[in-house]
């Protein structure tokens, strides 16, 4: 194009100065003010906001919540990565390797979960887990396994696995098209040979495959921890509010009941600085443990 | 060998089926409970109801606001889809086709602002609203929503941009126009499916948004879908109106569904590739 400098200068101001404005106002001054609240002990009115430096943070070690919410923290994104992985995977290479005439069915019907609302899951899986009206206890009463039933949501041992399942109900079907992407991109040669050497199906999957999708899978474990540190507190709100007692909190739930109902501002700032710091280094660690030399045939 | 593959073929679907199962049941059990009356959910959890009435719809439309939150939750939507697009193409445009000093860094500040938590900016957030008197009001946070999408849409916008070849461009100049001009006439109607892609992603986490619906809405008759649905939840648990609340949970999900059927590949390429990111 030529444009005169100052032409091409009023265009880019045109075209980039709105918007970065007003992602300053409502993306970065939030996340840049939540560092600079959590110095702070506030309580929402503006004439008792009062700098106490690194208080807050002295008061997240001695809280005996936040170790707890940390554990459930990461206990969510072990049980949703490997619950995640281990089915999208198993799945993938079913829908791929062995040409299904209805695999196409299969591919909608797990994908669907992947857009439906947090609080419509949430929601319908309380009632799946309901004592009374719940599928769950219903299949078992059926069974005959009438002692296993119990209040899944309400149990200190089982409110935290419960909410972990419709977690990665939700989270299959993205995974396993992607992982399907992978598969699909890999030259069928490479099986011939195999087979022709006489590899197993189960070494096929664990040379050929495995391998040569791991970017995939990389991919993918890295998006569920972000996405589950970040995120899992949505479902843990809507289904259980972090009960029964503290079983179920995590930080982001945490953060919430802290600062907006019971009004400590900038103690709940600190918990999403505490949130940032665990993900980033997360991040960090995971991309240091998935590093592997990128394979190629 | 035939039998052999007929097994094997067999052993692979079993776990297929039982996820489907899994996935679908809760569904189907979801939309036929809005037809029972309570009754009729707490007699057997199974059944079919006697008959199909629209009672719960009805009465969660208008009894629970989950009508004005269904408007409320389209309003939010549409503004906020249609705005982060304002925001973005010309956005992704002068970073991806246009050479000055600084873009790399606003394409990473861009790009990394996706990846820190938005719970950090919450608060401040809420405070700002409250300064400006903007808290309880749907168009603060349709802009609110469409800021939050800005990164992921140009993300998009900008891969789709790529493909646009550099000579149309070139022959417009030639012709005259101007970059406004070829922004808008040229370039915009070639990335049609990049915008659509964005938007559907855009539009679907707009309607099922709930954490800052909750934080930034206050009165009942403001509130969209997912705050409104929580909180017929939550009444439903006082009054056991199951049938209603089951009801109110397919209110949300229809357009879903219907948006699926209609745009199923675009959501799905957009959603595996802005995970690839």
């Amino acid at each position: 194009m030529v444009l005169s400098k100052k032409q091409k200068y009023v265009f880019l101001t045109f075209c980039l100065l709105p918007t970065f404005i007003v992602f300053c106002i409502f993306t970065v001054y939030p996340m840049i003010g939540g560092l600079y609240y959590s110095f702070f002990d506030w309580s929402g009115t503006s004439s008792v906001k009062e700098f106490i430096g690194l208080g807050n943070y002295q008061k997240l070690l001695s809280d005996s919540v936040i170790p707890k919410a940390i554990v459930n923290d990461y206990i969510f994104v072990f049980v949703k990565v490997f619950g995640i992985m281990i089915l999208a995977l198993f799945f993938a290479v079913a829908l791929t390797q062995l040409r299904l005439k209805e695999a196409p069915f299969y591919r909608i019907v797990f994908f669907f979960p992947n857009i439906m609302s947090v609080v419509v899951i949430g929601i319908l899986w309380q009632f799946i887990y309901d004592p009374n009206i719940g599928i769950v206890n219903g299949i078992l009463r059926t069974m005959g396994l009438e002692e296993w039933t119990r209040p899944w949501l309400g149990d200190m041992t089982w409110a935290l696995p419960s909410i972990a399942v419709p977690a990665i109900w939700a989270g299959i079907g993205l995974f396993m098209l992607l992982l399907m992407g992978g598969i699909t991109d890999i030259p069928k040669n490479l099986y011939e040979a195999a087979e022709i050497d006489g590899a197993s199906e189960w070494q096929q999957f664990w040379r050929i495959t495995v391998p040569l999708i791991w970017p995939q899978i990389k991919t993918s474990i890295i998006y569920i921890v972000i996405t589950s540190l970040n995120g899992s507190f949505v479902l843990v709100q809507v289904m259980t509010a972090g009960g029964p007692g503290i079983a179920t909190e995590v930080l982001g739930s945490y953060l919430y009941q802290k600062a907006f109902e019971d009004f400590k501002f900038g103690y709940g700032a600190a918990i999403g600085v505490l949130i940032l710091v665990a993900s980033l280094l997360t991040v960090i660690v995971l991309q240091f443990l998935l590093k592997k030399e990128k394979v190629e045939y | 060998m035939n039998i052999i593959r007929t097994l094997s073929g067999l052993a692979v679907r079993i776990p297929l089926l039982i996820w489907s199962f899994i996935v679908i049941f809760p569904l189907l059990w979801m939309f036929i409970g809005a037809f029972k009356t309570n009754a009729e959910i707490f007699a057997s959890p199974w059944a079919l109801p006697e008959k199909f009435n629209f009672q719960n719809f009805l009465t969660a439309w208008t009894d629970y606001n989950i009508g004005t939150a269904f408007v409320n939750s389209m309003f939010v939507t549409a503004l906020g889809s249609l705005l982060c697009l304002v925001f973005s193409i010309p956005t992704a445009y002068a970073l991806e086709r246009m050479r000055f000093k600084g873009n790399e860094i606003i394409l990473n500040t861009y790009l990394s602002s996706m990846m820190i938590p938005s719970v950090l900016g919450w608060i401040p957030l809420f405070f700002l609203l409250l300064k400006l008197n903007l808290l309880d009001n749907l168009w603060a946070l349709s802009l609110i929503y469409a800021v939050s999408h800005i990164p992921f849409t140009i993300f998009i916008l900008i891969s789709f941009m790529g493909n646009v070849p550099k000579e149309l461009e070139e022959a417009a100049t030639i012709d005259g126009m101007g970059p406004y001009g070829i922004l808008f006439k040229i370039v915009t109607p070639l990335v049609k499916s990049g915008i659509i892609t964005a938007t559907i992603l855009n539009a679907i986490s707009f309607w099922n948004e709930y954490f800052l619906a909750l934080i930034l809405l206050q009165q009942e008759s403001k509130n969209t879908l997912g705050v409104a649905m929580d909180l017929l939840k939550t009444n439903a648990k006082y009054e056991s109106a199951w049938g209603v609340l089951f009801a109110g949970l397919c209110i949300a999900v229809i357009p879903v569904i219907i948006f699926y059927s209609v745009f199923q590949r675009h959501i799905v390429k957009g959603m595996t590739e802005g995970a690839i990111k």
